[in-house]
């Protein structure tokens, strides 16, 4: 690092990233540092691309299913949920009743392990190791509710398109239950240890600040926008698979201070009260759930078969623990694949409010203010330039100019 | 108020259990071939991992007999981990690529893939006997 | 002077191998605690042990950017000044060593050594994040070393007002334990100098939540982010001694109070009781001011470090100075 030099003068420029040990993924920062002020930032993804949209052009629909479930190791229900939903509406599938309701309570278990995730590594950001190890502690049980209902602990392999694959029995109710009211009680020992707790808090508050404004004009989605205070969330604004028959209301910071600051501290208070709404839709959920099939298309074959044949193209979005994720899905007839999946993670909406978080804070809340947006990189990364090795900064202008000659190409229905 | 509600617990939980389960055994061995090794020879003792649940899904299984090669397993895979072999009349697992899905042991319309509870499939070779189901 | 010189090559060789091997159970302790209480099962005692051998065998990297004979001296230099102070350090009831040839004073000052050793490795790294390390080691060392004065004033003052020769020196301090020369309004005023020494005693070790400068989730430890093989393994020794030579200061300042005398056996019994007494104390304070503080609260911004050592740590010594002084004229 040649640009290293201490000098009274220069900020000096400082890189974190790809590789650093407050990057669970990676991801570049560039960062020109006044002594322990951040003066300036710029990211430069794109280090993980793997090729998965790719991929699904290669493989028939329910193959592309377990692709989507592996876009994100945490969000692998809500990716999933999003691209089923895309397919049932491009080949106009019918989802019965339970399956909605099963989707909705998978999906919030998800959300539960996904926000306790986060919250674990938030207290490592913050040097705080027992925190850590506390939630990740309190996570497990969760993992297990999943891992018995679903046969996995993580790429849960629930889902098919057109309903679910596997039911909730009476008999599991038992320990479903169990779980739950098991979060009940520890939702409250984890409220104390991180919104009573006095120097989490000092490091927290007023730290990386988002304004209502900033949020709205960067279109950030999930507890982003939600801890600066706009109560927006796909599952209460536009209500899919069974959100539509709970009780659901975006939750924002003044539902527990009264006030919003927009910063790292309500975006804590927000996935917190996150957990708890979820344990109550899922409790909801278990009540409401009627009786009645799985799925419409119990032979796999059919399914296939009338996914080859249809014709058009959907959308599914899903409120996933970080944010909006939104799948686009074209299908053309008489091919297995789909002709295009584009697939946008909510980092990718996300990423951009990080400048603004970061500029003018200090270096010790970098990875704090990095991790507070739950950043899920590699689901982010959906484009490598491969330029015989060069390679180029593109421009907005370049990057509309190939966007248009895309959807120009999608319109004719070519690859 | 100066509220660390940290201390408490952490005074607590110093007299409590601690919560990993120490497998394979409660400091890692300086070998784990060894460590095996005397596990086998009855000189140590191995701490078990936790148990699954029913539907678990493990490493896939594969019973040839009866596989009539329809190959709608192969059609569904995700991993391309199957091959079919239409003069035998059998499918070659390959376990290394599985994903464990579970999808082929759905489709299968004879029931001869199914997955089994094992979980402990790391290996050095992905081709090695275990691995490659036929 | 060929005494002294007999006297200073018996001490160092001993207190050297003290230092290393008090270093390694200390930190073998102070890690199994905190594991203990992060419900996990940890390592075992000998793990710091394992570590050292595992680096004395790496590779010893010096950076492309580095001042290599800075660089290399400074561990050197952190380990050399560690064990000095152990020369002038009374243990277990014994008198130091050195005694009579250095206070509290000069052990203040070799105190900071060992942490402008890292500053200076760390400056000499050449690594951005070794820099940034560096300055936040030199801004809490300006932090700390407020209260810590302080406490060595109120000490002196208090020795001094009580009529005792050599005010300054840890030998008096630790024959007349500071509780029973003073009044309950002394008492309030050494106990918030106590609390000052436990919060002040992380900071001095590089440890939570004062480890700013070590920083693994924001700088990547910081001022040793370069540092490898030999080097490295030089810095953990310096370290491990370094904690007990911080917590013998504690212990030798609050806690002088010897047992033996209240046991009527022989005199060797008598030392092997007076060390587990001491080794005893060591391990309270260490439990206090080192695992317990480090397990519960995240870490400490550089500028809230600055703050609450001048503000809440200047406070609290300078009331216990003045209840101190209250005391004292009453
Ligand atoms: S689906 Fe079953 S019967 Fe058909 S090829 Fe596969 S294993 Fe054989
Ligand atoms: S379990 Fe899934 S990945 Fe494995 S062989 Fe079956 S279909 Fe393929």
């Amino acid at each position: 690092m040649k640009e290293s030099v201490v000098s009274a003068k220069k900020p000096i420029k400082t890189v974190i990233g790809p590789i650093h040990p407050a990057l669970k993924e990676p991801i570049k920062f560039i960062f020109e540092i006044d002594g322990e002020k951040v003066i300036k930032v710029d990211l430069a993804p794109g280090h993980n691309h793997r090729g998965l949209e790719w991929m699904a052009t290669r493989r028939n629909a329910v193959q592309t299913l377990y692709v989507s479930e592996r876009i994100c190791g945490i969000c692998s229900i809500s990716h999933s949920i999003a691209y089923c939903r895309a397919i049932e509406q491009a080949a106009d599938i019918e989802v019965p009743v339970r399956a909605d309701y099963l989707r909705t309570i998978f999906a919030e278990m998800e959300r539960i392990h996904s926000h306790l995730l986060w919250a674990g590594v938030a207290a490592l950001e913050l040097g705080f190791d027992t925190l850590f190890y506390k939630a990740w502690e309190v996570r497990e049980d969760l993992m297990d509710l999943l891992e018995y209902l679903t046969g996995n602990r993580v790429n849960y392999g629930v889902l098919q398109i057109g309903g679910v694959r596997r039911d909730i029995t009476p008999d599991q109710h038992a320990r479903i239950n169990k779980s739950l009211l098991n979060y009940t009680i520890l939702f409250d020992e984890l409220y104390d240890m991180f919104l009573e707790d006095t120097v989490l808090r000092m490091r927290c508050r007023d730290t990386g600040v988002l304004t209502p404004e900033d949020a709205l004009k960067l279109c950030t989605v999930g507890p982003v926008i939600r801890a600066s205070g706009i109560a927006t969330d796909v599952r209460q604004d536009f209500p899919y698979c069974a959100y539509g028959d709970l009780d659901i209301k975006a939750i924002t910071p003044e539902a527990l201070a009264g006030e919003v600051h927009g910063d790292v501290f309500d975006r804590i208070i927000v996935r917190l009260l996150e957990v708890k709404q979820s344990i109550e839709i899922i409790q909801q959920s278990m009540k409401k759930m009627p009786i009645g099939p799985l799925t419409n298309f119990p032979k796999l074959m059919v399914l296939l078969n009338h996914i080859k044949q249809a014709e058009g193209e959907g959308i599914g979005r899903h409120e996933a623990p970080r944010g909006e994720v939104f799948h686009y899905i074209r299908l053309a007839a008489n091919q297995e694949s789909p002709l295009v999946w584009k697939v946008k993670a909510s980092t990718y909406s996300n990423a951009m409010s990080w400048v603004k978080m970061l500029e003018g804070e200090q270096i010790a809340d970098i990875p704090i203010i990095v991790a507070s947006v739950d950043p899920c990189i590699s689901c982010t990364d959906r484009v490598a330039m491969v330029d015989k090795g060069r390679t180029s900064i593109f421009t907005q202008d370049d990057l509309r100019r190939l966007s248009r000659k895309k959807t120009e190409r999608i319109r004719q229905g070519l690859k | 108020m100066f509220r660390l509600p940290m201390v408490p617990r952490v005074l607590k939980q110093l007299f409590n259990k601690p919560a990993t389960n120490p497998f394979p055994a409660r400091h890692l061995p300086k070998s784990i071939t060894r460590f095996l090794e005397k596990v086998a020879a009855g000189k140590a003792e191995l701490v078990l991992p936790l148990e699954v649940p029913e539907g678990f899904r493990g490493k896939i299984g594969y019973n040839p007999e009866g596989c009539t090669a329809c190959s709608l397993c192969a059609r569904v895979c995700p991993a391309n981990a199957i091959e079919v072999n239409r003069e035998e009349k059998t499918v070659t697992v390959y376990a290394g690529h599985c994903i464990q899905c579970g999808q082929c042991t759905e489709v299968c319309p004879k029931n001869n893939l199914f997955m089994t509870k094992e979980f402990l499939t790391a290996t050095t070779d992905r081709y090695s006997e275990e691995m490659v189901l036929t | 002077m060929t005494e002294i010189f007999l006297k200073l090559i018996i001490g160092v060789v001993s207190m050297t191998a003290l230092g290393i091997v008090g270093g390694f159970i200390i930190q073998g302790v102070d890690r199994k605690l905190a594991a203990l209480m992060q419900a996990r099962i940890g390592p075992l005692l000998r793990q710091p042990w394992w570590d050292f051998l595992k680096l004395m065998r790496k590779e010893n990297v010096v950076p492309e950017h580095a001042v290599p004979w800075v660089y290399n001296a400074a561990p050197i230099m952190a380990f050399a000044s560690v064990i000095t102070i152990f020369l002038y350090l009374p243990f277990a009831g014994f008198n130091p060593l050195m005694e009579g040839y250095g206070d509290l004073i000069l052990i203040m000052y070799l105190l900071a050594m060992p942490a402008l050793a890292m500053v200076f490795g760390g400056f000499a790294s050449g690594s951005p994040y070794a820099t940034i390390g560096a300055q936040r080691e030199m801004v809490t060392m300006i932090g700390y070393e407020l209260p810590l004065g302080a406490i060595v004033i109120s000490f002196a003052w208090k020795m001094a007002q009580s009529g005792l020769a050599h005010p300054f020196s840890l030998k008096t301090i630790a024959a007349n334990p500071i509780w029973n020369l003073v009044g309950p309004f002394g008492i309030i005023g050494f106990i918030l100098l106590l609390l000052a020494m436990i919060v002040v005693t992380p900071a001095e070790l590089s440890k939570g939540p004062f480890d700013a400068p070590e920083a693994k989730s924001e700088l990547a430890e910081g001022l040793l982010v370069e540092y490898s093989g030999r080097n490295l393994a030089m810095f953990y020794l310096a370290l491990g001694a370094k904690m007990i030579a911080m917590l013998g200061l504690t212990v030798a300042l609050f806690f002088p109070y010897t047992i033996s005398q209240y046991f009527q056996v022989d005199t060797t019994v008598k030392i092997v009781i007076e060390v587990l007494f001491y080794i005893i104390k060591i391990f309270l304070v260490m439990f206090v001011s080192v695992t317990l503080m480090r397990v519960s609260m995240a870490r400490f911004r550089i500028t809230q470090i600055v703050e609450i050592y001048w503000k809440l740590g200047g406070t609290m010594t300078f009331l216990g100075l003045f209840l101190i002084m209250l005391d004292g004229k009453l």
